[in-house]
């Protein structure tokens, strides 16, 4: 090989061409359509998920809102006001929630009925120790009758005379607030443990997944029992609770996203040019299970709200006076026959909370990754 | 194999340990005195005594233990005063057990028959209105769903009873008709959970390769479908089906206190709110077991039916 074979090549050698032409390819007409821009274009489609979103939304802003502007606190006790059936000023007037309550009477003592009597409904005959009584199921308005007809409780009192319309909200607004912030942290521990377990593999990965099936193997009904014992009832605790295996689900689908995309050849590429094990795995892997993680994230919510009620149904949750909607459902069980209100309201706000979450969660699988749809 | 569940059995047996130990000293904690604060000094010497409550906290974990591993559980000290916890727990066990069989009886079935009919019929009317029905069912929590049942059906239609019947004999006619109801709140959520499950399953071995090469052979659609598709998609099931034992048991504790079912589920919220100490852990004991041993049972029966599944190889696993 002569030496005049090799040349070292200088910039001089090297001139832009074409940079003066013009170029003739068609332009691009319209915007680029980023990740979340088509996500929101194929959720928009979704009507189910919509509507749930703004339930969601609604739901929301009652639980924050309601209780501020609410004549009366949750704690503040009317006691001669005890089980007060609903009452709304203007849906009154059609007989809805108009604080009537039917109940059975001996005829002869109507007249202590005279002033809220609303409606006799009917009149028949109890035989009682081979004696006629004549009875009465009538119809009364419950608020005059304990001397409250000033008062609107919209969706009637508890046995203690406490307002359940702001305790609803304040109770849906715990509720929530135990499900946001556990799943907030759930979805941080899960992001982090799944990511250096995937990411690195090997070892690390075998004593984090065995780390994992221990704790995973505790019922999570018996540890959230005995946590409760061990720490108390509180908001603080149970946020706890929720977080002891909560993040294990979020951790898996993290750790398979980092099998699957590890040895991709950008991630390869990304490292020969000498980019850190923080770069690959926060900048060039994470993102690709942002969509996942959201969706997961929202279906996570309801299953807390549900733990929580669930607890707190069997006494072991939030502390009486504090409300949540399964201390109300609790609460109301016991007058399930004679006042259906209790736990009609608190039921209805939970369920639609719930199916909303999972309406919306839905949506969000839908768009973040059509291929799932239908699924 | 053998050697892998001699594993998984000694790695169950350790957690046990450790449950039982945490809950033998977070029981301490709940403020309260356990044995009553009206009752005289005498008799409350007599007690603590009685349930080695005067010795020093350590000394009264080791005679636990110990008489833990030659299965002597301890006495109930408020609940059942002085009757052996294993027999209370035995007389409760019953009622509970047979509550939770009749609703999977219910419940598999029920998801199975859903679930294939929604894979077959994808995007049709039959499909969607069973998809609504599991989003509705896993929505609305079984408590809330339980009590739709007592006031609807058994209050207002009177059609059922409100409680169960409990002066009935033990499975007769009367009893049973009054588990209607308990049931149904039971199999709510996991019909759901099912349908759910082996609607995707079915729905992914349908559009397969082998379905393709089946037809191709000159099976007809019904033939491949149930010898080849149905077959594959039952394997993932297991991994639902198994662990539902110990969801439905832990849900029927709350449809329990609802019904007035003297089962497993109220003796444990009765237990923990009179902090009975030794009733307590051997019930945290017994819901403990139960799990472990279905999780247990899951991870067998992968490799038993799907041969392609090599337990214990750990390279192999993902």
């Amino acid at each position: 090989m002569s030496e005049n074979m090799t040349r070292r090549l200088t910039a001089e050698d090297t001139a832009f061409v074409q940079t003066d032409d013009k170029i003739y390819d068609q332009k691009f007409e319209g915007k680029p359509i980023g990740f979340f821009r088509d996500a929101w274009m194929r959720f928009k489609q979704n009507k189910a998920s919509v509507v749930a979103a703004i339930i969601i939304l609604f739901i929301v802003l009652m639980a924050i809102f309601a209780p501020m502007f609410a004549p009366y606190g949750y704690r503040e006790q009317h006691t001669s006001f005890g089980i007060l059936p609903p009452r709304i000023p203007e849906l009154e007037k059609l007989g809805i929630c108009d604080g009537s309550k039917i109940i059975e009477i001996q005829a002869s003592k109507l007249g202590e009925y005279e002033e809220c009597l609303m409606e006799v409904l009917e009149e028949y005959t109890w035989v009682y120790r081979n004696k006629e009584i004549p009875m009465l199921r009538i119809k009364i308005n419950q608020y005059i009758y304990k001397g409250a007809g000033d008062y609107y409780f919209w969706f009637g009192t508890d046995n203690i005379g406490r307002d359940l319309w702001v305790r609803l909200w304040r109770g849906t607004r715990i509720s929530l607030l135990i499900g946001f912030c556990s799943v907030l942290i759930n979805c941080l521990i899960g992001v982090v443990y799944g990511s250096i377990s995937g990411y690195y593999g090997g070892r690390v990965d075998m004593i984090m997944q065995r780390i994992i099936e221990i704790i995973g193997g505790v019922p999570f009904l018996v540890m959230s029992i005995l946590f409760v014992m061990f720490m108390g009832a509180g908001v603080t605790s149970f946020i706890l609770v929720l977080i002891l295996t909560g993040w294990i689900g979020m951790s898996r689908m993290i750790r398979a996203q980092f099998y699957r995309y590890k040895d991709y050849e950008y991630v390869l590429a990304s490292r020969t040019m000498g980019a850190k094990d923080r770069t690959l795995i926060f900048r060039h892997i994470l993102p690709n299970a942002i969509g996942p993680i959201i969706t997961q994230a929202t279906f996570a919510v309801p299953s807390a709200i549900f733990s929580e009620s669930f607890l707190s149904y069997l006494g072991l949750g939030i502390q009486a006076p504090e409300p949540s909607i399964g201390v109300l459902l609790a609460e109301g069980q016991g007058f399930l026959t004679t006042d259906p209100h209790l736990t009609l309201f608190p039921a209805l706000v939970i369920s639609l909370l719930m199916l909303a979450f999972n309406l919306f969660g839905n949506g969000l699988r839908d768009a973040f990754d059509p291929r799932m749809r239908g699924q | 194999m053998a050697k892998y569940i001699v594993k998984r059995i000694l790695a169950m047996v350790l957690t046990l340990f450790i449950i039982i130990s945490i809950s033998f000293f977070a029981i301490r904690l709940i403020p309260g005195d356990v044995l009553g604060e009206g009752a005289n000094p005498e008799l409350r010497a007599a007690m603590r005594a009685r349930y080695h409550l005067d010795k020093p906290l350590i000394e009264q974990y080791v005679i636990f233990i110990k008489n833990f591993l030659s299965f002597d559980f301890g006495e109930s000290i408020n609940l059942y005063p002085r009757r052996p916890v294993f027999d209370v727990i035995a007389e409760k066990v019953p009622l509970t057990l047979v509550l939770n069989i009749f609703s999977l009886i219910i419940t598999i079935p029920t998801g199975i028959a859903c679930g294939i009919a929604a894979a077959l019929k994808k995007n049709t009317l039959t499909d969607h209105a069973i998809s609504t029905m599991v989003v509705f069912n896993v929505s609305v929590p079984s408590f809330v769903f339980a009590s739709l049942l007592q006031y609807f059906l058994a209050y207002k239609l009177g059609w059922f009873p409100i409680l169960l019947d409990l002066k009935a004999p033990f499975m007769s006619g009367a009893q049973l008709w009054s588990m209607v109801l308990p049931v149904l709140a039971l199999s709510f959520g996991g019909i759901a959970t099912i349908t759910r499950y082996m609607r995707a399953e079915l729905f992914e071995a349908l559009s397969s390769e082998y379905m393709l090469l089946a037809r191709a052979k000159g099976l007809t659609q019904l033939q491949a479908t149930v010898r080849h598709a149905l077959r594959n998609s039952f394997i993932p099931l297991c991994n639902v089906i198994v662990p539902m034992f110990m969801s439905v048991l832990s849900g029927s504790m709350v449809v329990e206190t609802i019904f007035n079912i003297p089962g497993l589920g109220s003796l444990m919220t009765g237990s923990i709110s009179t902090s009975d100490y030794y009733l307590t852990i051997a019930i945290l004991f017994v819901y403990s077991l139960i799990n472990l041993t279905s999780v247990l049972v899951v991870d067998l029966s992968y490799g038993i039916v799907d041969p392609r599944i090599r337990i214990g190889g750990g390279k192999t696993r993902e």
